[in-house]
């Protein structure tokens, strides 16, 4: 079942002087089992959007449809619980939540609240922390003696270990050296394409986009400008200007070819296809 | 001249590890230096080093000839400003202005020269017309401008910047990139950042590669970005430009190696009109 947004509106302090429109009368769908990324400026709108999804937030007005859950404006949903389970949410600098005195323990957290015995959670835990690649050396370590980027693998696995159908992650490379970053990518391909969850992704990293994902929505001042694949979404420059998107760099060299008068297609999207084209441009003026 | 000189430099957290190890090199006066090594390779720990938070298990670090030493620790202070990572932990006035006012007023500049002082250097870091914004109006790229700017009112020498850019959106990051190229094009500072962003290294005059607390690898970043293999064995990436390079030799194509964008297009474009 997908996920489905109708007329959804969020105000943030609705009925002070402080009231503000983070998201106005949204309608989206994301299709089951697909990696998407949710795009936008800091400020757009992305974040409110993503923590609708557990009903983190209710929406002011309008409906949500996740998995076989209704969240409407006017109730809150019935059990709660069950749907924190079923869509899990990591939050931007999620280290920072990290709490217990063993890596163990902080990952058996989750399931264990949602009521898995000691050794349920146990084997959850042993077995998404390997998943994240932290081997069994690590269990009955502080997690605070961590270096920042297996906190954050600490704090993704203890959500993984809920066992979410729908994983919604808030910028989880920010902040990572860039292979960290890859690694950490690498992994929610993983989790998508051969565990089959829907994956959702907020980020500002368009290589990311390019490289890892299926679907892209483009969140701009509380609505959204444009749903489309990631393929369609890079061919259009034009729309990437109009939404001041930074390009990955083969679409910045490739427009930079094409304005020193190398005709180039658009749908150069790999360095190899990117060479490929050049050596046929070449070869054409011998 | 050598502006700061790191001889031998031992520091360990937990007396178990070592977080740099007989770490060696000196700084040259007005140059742009850029330090890269993945996470956990020690490259914070110089920062806290050169500023004098942590004190050295072993070795010497001299700042202008000053030995880095309890005596001299507040002179040299003097002449260091340091820009972090995170954007939030260092906003501390209740607008732009007073924010870059922090530092003057601890430094007692009488007040009537401080609005003068304060709107130089907004106009620097281009935030003249936010002076009276508050914080949570403001976007994390505008924050470290904002933080950047009250480093500079305290003319330092030596400015540092650790990890400035890697909390930021991509808008925010090259606004502090070009930003960071502005004060080393006009001003005489000495500048050294810290630095995953291996775009930004291509633009420095000088990188020093860290590596489990040594350094591996020096230079100009034209020759040492074009060492594919150590830098990947390094975990670290590699310019794009030089991915391009590589493709393109495989089909045959003989360009030379470049470190920047631009640098490959002009490349590309000479080898096409070659032919």
């Amino acid at each position: 079942m997908p996920i489905r947004y109708e007329g959804l509106t969020h105000i943030y302090q609705e009925g002070t002087p402080f009231s503000y429109l983070a998201l106005d009368d949204v309608s989206l769908e994301i299709k089951e089992g697909a990696f998407t990324a949710i795009i936008g400026e800091t400020g757009s709108g992305k974040t409110t959007l993503v923590q609708h999804l557990n009903a983190l937030l209710l929406p002011s007005k309008g409906k949500l449809q996740v998995l076989d859950r209704l969240i409407t404006a006017d109730q809150k949903p019935k059990q709660l619980k069950s749907l924190r389970k079923q869509v899990g949410l990591v939050f931007q600098f999620p280290e920072y939540q990290l709490f217990e005195e063993t890596i163990l323990k902080d990952v058996c957290f989750g399931p264990k609240n949602f009521g898995a015995t000691e050794e349920e959670a146990r084997d959850m835990a042993v077995k998404m922390l390997k998943l994240v690649g932290l081997d069994e050396s690590y269990l009955d370590q502080s997690p605070f003696e961590l270096s920042g980027g297996q906190k954050r693998r600490v704090a993704i696995a203890g959500i993984l270990a809920m066992d979410p159908q729908v994983l919604v992650l808030d910028e989880p490379t920010a902040g990572l050296d860039p292979q960290g970053a890859k690694e950490m990518m690498d992994l929610f391909v993983e989790l998508n394409k051969t565990y089959h969850k829907t994956v959702l992704i907020v980020t500002h990293d368009m290589e990311h986009v390019l490289h890892s994902c299926d679907e892209v929505v483009v969140v701009a001042k509380g609505k959204i400008k444009k749903q489309c694949d990631v393929t369609t979404f890079f061919e259009d420059v034009e729309l990437l200007k109009q939404l001041r998107i930074d390009p990955p760099a083969v679409i910045k060299m490739r427009e930079a070819l094409r304005e020193r008068g190398f005709s180039l297609g658009k749908d150069m999207l790999s360095i190899e296809a990117l060479a490929k084209a050049i050596q046929s441009e070449v070869q054409k003026h011998e | 001249m050598d502006k700061i000189t790191v001889k031998d430099v031992s520091f360990s957290y937990d007396k178990e590890r070592d977080a740099l190890s007989h770490v060696s090199f000196q700084i040259k006066e007005g140059a742009y230096t850029t330090i890269i090594g993945h996470n956990g390779s020690g490259k914070s720990t110089i920062a806290k080093l050169l500023i004098g938070l942590m004190k050295a298990d072993g070795g010497s670090i001299e700042v202008d000839r000053l030995p880095l030493n309890e005596e001299n620790l507040y002179a040299i202070r003097d002449k260091i400003g340091i820009v972090f990572q995170n954007p939030d932990n260092q906003f501390i006035g209740a607008t732009v202005a007073d924010d870059i006012a922090f530092g003057l007023e601890n430094h007692q500049i009488p007040t009537e020269s401080m609005q003068g002082i304060i709107e130089t250097y907004a106009k620097k870091v281009h935030m003249e017309a936010y002076l009276e914004s508050e914080p949570t109006k403001l976007s994390g790229g505008q924050k470290q401008r904002v933080a950047i700017a009250g480093v500079l009112a305290m003319k330092p020498e030596i400015l540092i910047f650790d990890e400035a850019t890697s909390m930021l959106d991509p808008q925010g990051r090259s606004d502090i990139n070009h930003l960071i190229q502005e004060i080393h094009e006009n001003e005489t500072m000495t500048i050294i950042s810290i630095t995953h962003d291996i775009e930004e290294v291509a633009m420095s005059d000088h990188v020093i590669v860290l590596d489990q607390g040594k350094v591996v690898m020096e230079g100009h970043p034209s020759e040492i970005l074009l060492k594919e293999k150590e830098l990947i064995d390094l975990h670290l990436d590699i310019p794009f430009s030089l991915k391009v390079a590589h493709a393109l030799q495989k089909l045959g194509m003989p360009v030379k190696e470049c470190t920047t964008m631009e640098g490959m297009v002009d490349e590309i474009c000479r080898y096409a009109m070659k032919d």
